[in-house]
C-alpha cells in the first residue's frame, strides 16, 4: 500500500464502521426510488438519453435472469448435430473468404453490356436544377444572371483549370471538391477510404455528370488498387465503380458501397 | 520542491464524461433558437459557431491534460526513472502523443465544416452539416477513451506518490526484504510505514523525515531487493533501484545476522557486492539489525569474517536492534554526520566555494602582553555574591512542596495592627449594616480635613452676600439704559429688513388679501388695474381679479377678436399633439425611413 492511501489504511487498521453493512443495504435497496424520482423529473433529451440507457440495462438483466432460469431447469439435450459440421478430414480446409477471389471481371463486363444497373439504391430522388445550381447575379449593375454556382459535392479531376471569369457558366467552389470517399465492400464489411476516379453517372441529369456533381445514387469510379483486389487471369483490379449513398453535401463527406 | 508537485494535476475525465461535459457546454454557452426564415448568413453563422466552439472546448480541454501531465524528459532522472519503472514510459508517451493528434483532428474537423457552412443554403443542411461535425469529433474523443482512463489512472496514482526530493539531505535504506529497514524509518521519524514479518511488506517508496543538528533529514525507505540480475526485477524491486540510482543520498545497507528473514548472511553479503556499483560515489554503512536475537560477535567464525571483511574495506559496520531500540540513534546521529561532512566536503570542491572562500578573512587577535585583565565586580556585589543570599519562599515553592495536600491561603500575608486577628472571621452584615460601607481607615482624616476646608471658606468671606450699596444702583440703572436701547436697535433691524422683502406675486397677493396690515396699504393706493374693473373693485371696496385673457381689452368686440386669433394661433399646436408653446419634443429623432438604405440623386428626405 503506497503511502498517502490514508482511507485505505485507515480501514486496514480498524476496519468499517459497524453499521457499514447495514447502511450499505439500505442504501441499495432506497436505490430505485431514487431511480424512479431522477426519471420523472428528467425532461428533454436528458430525458431521452437517460430512458435509452435504462432500456439498455433493463434488456441486460431480463437476460440474465433468463439466463440463471435456464440453468436452473432441466432442459432436453439436442441430439441432432449442428448445421454446418463438418467431417474431421474437411476441417483443415479455410472457406474461400478472400477478396481476392471476390473480384470478377467477366460478370462486371456482362452486367455493363446489357446496360442494366443492379445497384443498392435503384430509386433516387430527382434534383432540380434551382436546387443543384445558385444563380449568379453578374455584371456592374448585377443585372445579368448566366452564371451558376454549384452548390452540390463535386469531383473536379487533376489537372482543372478554370476557365476565364467571361467564359465560366458553371462554378464548382473549392470548398465543395472531394478527392476521397469512404467505400464499403458489401461482402468484406470492411470500409476504405479510397480516392475518386471520376463520376460516371449522375442519376438526376447527363450535365450533372459531366459537371461531377456527386449526389445520392450517383456512380463513382474508385481507385481499389489500395484493396489487392486481383482478376482471375492475376492482373490487379485498379478501379472498380461505387454507389454513392448518402447526401454529401449534408454530412461533410461521401459513403459509397462498392459494386461488386 | 515546488517543481516535483504532481498533486495539482487535475482530473481527467472518462470518455463519456468529457464527452456530455463538452457537448453541454456546447449547448449551454451558444445561441439556442433559430428559425428558417432568417437570413441565411445569420443560420450559417449560428451553427457555425457551435461547431467552432464544441471544437475549441475539445481544444482546450485536451491541452490542459497536455500541459498539465509532466514531459519525462523534462523530469529529474529520479522520476524519469521511477515513473517509467511504474507507468512504462513508452506507454506513457503514447498516450499523451495520440492526444496530441486528436487535438490536431478535432482541430481539422472544426476547420472543414466551418469551410463547407459557407456552401449550406438551407437550415436543414447547415443543422445536419453541424451534426456530422459534432459527431466526427465526438468518434475522434471515442478513440482516445483507453488513454484517457489510463491518464487518470497515472494521475491518481502519482498524485499519491511521497513527495521525494532528489537534491535534498537523504538516508537511504537498503537490503534483503525483512530485514527491518521499514522497522527503523518507524523509530527515527514519523512516517507510519507498516511492519508484517513477512517478506515484500513494503511494495513503494516510502518517505519520512528527521532531524539533526537543526537541519531536516528525508529518510527514504526502499522495498526489498533479492539477489538477482537487473533483468529479472520487478516493478518493486525496480523502485528501490530507481531511488539508489538517482537520489544523492547516504546508503544505509540493512543485514540481518539473525538469519530470521530467510537469507544467510553469506547471501546478504553477495548482494552487498553485486550492488556496489550502485553505491559509488556516495557515502556507505552497512548496519547489522536485530541484535537482540544475534549480535556480531555471537556468529561463527566465517560468518563473522565475512562481515568483518566489509569493515576492513572502510566501510563503517554498526549494529542495532530495532525492537529494543538499542543502537538505533546511534545509528541515525552516525549517517546523518556522514551524510552533513560529505555535503560539506563535496560542498567545498566546487567552483562556487572557492570564490567566496577567496573573500573571506578571519581573523585572530594575538595577545599584547601577559597582564590578566579578570573582570571588575563591585564590593557590595562579592559580598552578595560571597553571603550568598537566600531566595524567599514563594507561595509556587510551597505548591510543589505540598503537593495535593497544598491550599492558597493568602490571609497570613495580612498586615495588621494586631497579627492575632488575621484569622479573625469578618461578617458582611453586622447590626443591621454592611460592613463594607464603613470600612474606611482614613475616615477621621478625612472629616478633619473637610471641617478645615470650611473653615478657611468662612474667613473668605464665601458666604457673605453684599447688602444695596449707592454706587450698585447707579450702575444698575446704566445697565438698564443700554439693555433698552440695544433691543430698539434689534428692533429697527427687523423693521428694515422687512421693508426689503420681494415683491409677492399677484396670486400669491390675492391667496394673503385677508391679510390685515397688506389690505389697508393696497386699499389707501387704490386699484391699479384696468379701467373696466374699476367700478367693480369700488363697489366690493377690495380690487377684484380679472381673467388674464380679457385684461387689456376694449369691449366684447375686441375679446372676440382676440380669442379667434388665439385659436387660430392654437390650431398647428393642436395638430402635432404638443402640450404647449413650451413643448418642443420630437418623438422620433430618426425615423426609420428617413435613415435606411442608400441614397441615391436627390434622395435626402423621401426614401
Amino acid at each position: 500500500m503506497p503511502q498517502n492511501e490514508h482511507i485505505e489504511l485507515f480501514r486496514k487498521r480498524h476496519g468499517r464502521r459497524f453499521d457499514y453493512e447495514e447502511r450499505k443495504r439500505k442504501k441499495e435497496a432506497r436505490q430505485p426510488h431514487v431511480q424512479s424520482k431522477t426519471a420523472k423529473k428528467l425532461r428533454g433529451l436528458k430525458a431521452k438519453l437517460h430512458n435509452k440507457k435504462r432500456h439498455a440495462e433493463k434488456v441486460q438483466l431480463k437476460k440474465t435472469l433468463k439466463m440463471h432460469e435456464e440453468r436452473k431447469t432441466k432442459q432436453k439435450a439436442e441430439d441432432t448435430v449442428p448445421k454446418g459440421v463438418e467431417p474431421a478430414y474437411l476441417l483443415d480446409r479455410q472457406e474461400q473468404t478472400s477478396a481476392k477471389v471476390l473480384s470478377n471481371m467477366i460478370k462486371q463486363k456482362r452486367k455493363e453490356k446489357a446496360g442494366k444497373w443492379d445497384v443498392p439504391l435503384p430509386k433516387v430522388k430527382a434534383m432540380s436544377e434551382a436546387e443543384v445550381f445558385k444563380v449568379i447575379k453578374t455584371g456592374k449593375t448585377k443585372r445579368k444572371a448566366w452564371k451558376r454556382m454549384v452548390t452540390k459535392v463535386t469531383y473536379v479531376g487533376e489537372g482543372f483549370t478554370r476557365k476565364p471569369a467571361k467564359f465560366e457558366r458553371f462554378i464548382r467552389p473549392m470548398g465543395l471538391r472531394f478527392k476521397k470517399a469512404h467505400v464499403t465492400h458489401p461482402e468484406l464489411k470492411a470500409t476504405f477510404n479510397l480516392p475518386i476516379i471520376g463520376v460516371k453517372k449522375n442519376p438526376s441529369s447527363p450535365m450533372y455528370t459531366s459537371l461531377g456533381v456527386i449526389t445520392k445514387g450517383t456512380i463513382v469510379e474508385v481507385n481499389i488498387s489500395e484493396l489487392g483486389l486481383v482478376t482471375q487471369t492475376g492482373k490487379v483490379v485498379w478501379g472498380k465503380y461505387a454507389q454513392v449513398t448518402n447526401h454529401p453535401e449534408n454530412d461533410g463527406c461521401i459513403n459509397a458501397v462498392l459494386l461488386v | 520542491m515546488e517543481k516535483y508537485n504532481f498533486k495539482r494535476i487535475t482530473v481527467v475525465p472518462p470518455y463519456k464524461d468529457l464527452i456530455n461535459i463538452v457537448l453541454s457546454k456546447t449547448q449551454r454557452k451558444t445561441p439556442t433558437v433559430v428559425h428558417k426564415h432568417y437570413n441565411i448568413v445569420r443560420i450559417r453563422g449560428f451553427y457555425m459557431r457551435k461547431i467552432k466552439f464544441c471544437q475549441q472546448t475539445f481544444h482546450d480541454k485536451l491541452t490542459a491534460i497536455l500541459t498539465e501531465f509532466p514531459t519525462i524528459q523534462d523530469l529529474h532522472p529520479f522520476y524519469c526513472d521511477l515513473m517509467s519503472v511504474l507507468y512504462d514510459r513508452d506507454h506513457y508517451k503514447l498516450a499523451l502523443g495520440q492526444l496530441n493528434t486528436a487535438r490536431h483532428l478535432v482541430d481539422n474537423v472544426g476547420k472543414d465544416y466551418v469551410r463547407l457552412m459557407k456552401y449550406a443554403d438551407t437550415l436543414y443542411r447547415c443543422k445536419q452539416l453541424k451534426k456530422a461535425a459534432l459527431g466526427r469529433m465526438v468518434k475522434i474523443m471515442k478513440r482516445q477513451s483507453q488513454n484517457l482512463t489510463y491518464l487518470e489512472e497515472v494521475r491518481q496514482h502519482v498524485s499519491r506518490m511521497p513527495s521525494i526530493d532528489p537534491n535534498t539531505r537523504t538516508i537511504l535504506l537498503c537490503g534483503f526484504p525483512n530485514v527491518g529497514k521499514s522497522s527503523f524509518v518507524n523509530k527515527v521519524t514519523r512516517a507510519d510505514v507498516e511492519v508484517q514479518p513477512y517478506a515484500f511488506t513494503t511494495k513503494n517508496l516510502y518517505v519520512g523525515h528527521t532531524d539533526f543538528k537543526f537541519n531536516r533529514y528525508q529518510v527514504v525507505d526502499t522495498p526489498g531487493i533479492l539477489d538477482h540480475p537487473i533483468e529479472e526485477m520487478n516493478t518493486i524491486e525496480m523502485q528501490a533501484i530507481t531511488a539508489l540510482t538517482h537520489l544523492r543520498a547516504i546508503v544505509l545497507y540493512v543485514m540481518d545476522l539473525s538469519e530470521l528473514c530467510e537469507h544467510t548472511v553469506e547471501e546478504q553479503v553477495r548482494l552487498f557486492q553485486s550492488i556496489k556499483p550502485l553505491f559509488k560515489n556516495k557515502p556507505l554503512m552497512v548496519v547489522c539489525n536485530k541484535t537482540d536475537i544475534m549480535t556480531l560477535d555471537d556468529l561463527t567464525e566465517d560468518k563473522q569474517h565475512l562481515v568483518r571483511d566489509l569493515a576492513e574495506d572502510g566501510i563503517p559496520v554498526l549494529e542495532m536492534s530495532t525492537a529494543t531500540e538499542e543502537g538505533v540513534m546511534k545509528v541515525k546521529t552516525e549517517a546523518c554526520q556522514r551524510l552533513l561532512n560529505f555535503r560539506v566536503a563535496s560542498k567545498l570542491n566546487t567552483k562556487r566555494v572557492q570564490d567566496v572562500a577567496n573573500r573571506l578573512f578571519v581573523a585572530f587577535p594575538k595577545k599584547r602582553d601577559d597582564v590578566a585583565r579578570p573582570p571588575t565586580i563591585p564590593q557590595s556585589v562579592q559580598h552578595k555574591i560571597e553571603k550568598g543570599t537566600k531566595r524567599r519562599k514563594l507561595e509556587r515553592d510551597i505548591e510543589e512542596e505540598q503537593g495535593d495536600d497544598y491550599i492558597l491561603d493568602l490571609r497570613k500575608e495580612w498586615d495588621l495592627a494586631n497579627p492575632d486577628e488575621k484569622y479573625d472571621k469578618i461578617p458582611e452584615i453586622f447590626l443591621g449594616k454592611n460592613v463594607a460601607d464603613y470600612v474606611d481607615p482614613n475616615i477621621d482624616q478625612k472629616l478633619a480635613k473637610l471641617l478645615e476646608e470650611e473653615k478657611l471658606r468662612e474667613e473668605a468671606g464665601f458666604y457673605h452676600f453684599p447688602s444695596d450699596d449707592e454706587d450698585e444702583k447707579e450702575l444698575e440703572a446704566k445697565l438698564t439704559v443700554i439693555r433698552e436701547r440695544r433691543m430698539l436697535k434689534q428692533l429697527e433691524a427687523v423693521d428694515k429688513r422687512n421693508n426689503n422683502r420681494s415683491i409677492m406675486p399677484r396670486s400669491a397677493s390675492l391667496a394673503s388679501e385677508h391679510r390685515g396690515r397688506k389690505r389697508k396699504r393696497e386699499a389707501s393706493e387704490g386699484p391699479s388695474e384696468g379701467a373696466a374693473t374699476r367700478s367693480v373693485s369700488r363697489a366690493h371696496g377690495k380690487p377684484r381679479s380679472q381673467s388674464r385673457d380679457q385684461s387689456g381689452l376694449r369691449d366684447q368686440k375686441m375679446i372676440t377678436k382676440a380669442k379667434k386669433i388665439g385659436r387660430k394661433a392654437q390650431k398647428e399646436r393642436n395638430h402635432q399633439a404638443k402640450k404647449g408653446e413650451g413643448d418642443r419634443v420630437i418623438l422620433n429623432m430618426m425615423p426609420k425611413h428617413l435613415f435606411s438604405g442608400k441614397r441615391g440623386n436627390g434622395k435626402t428626405d423621401r426614401r
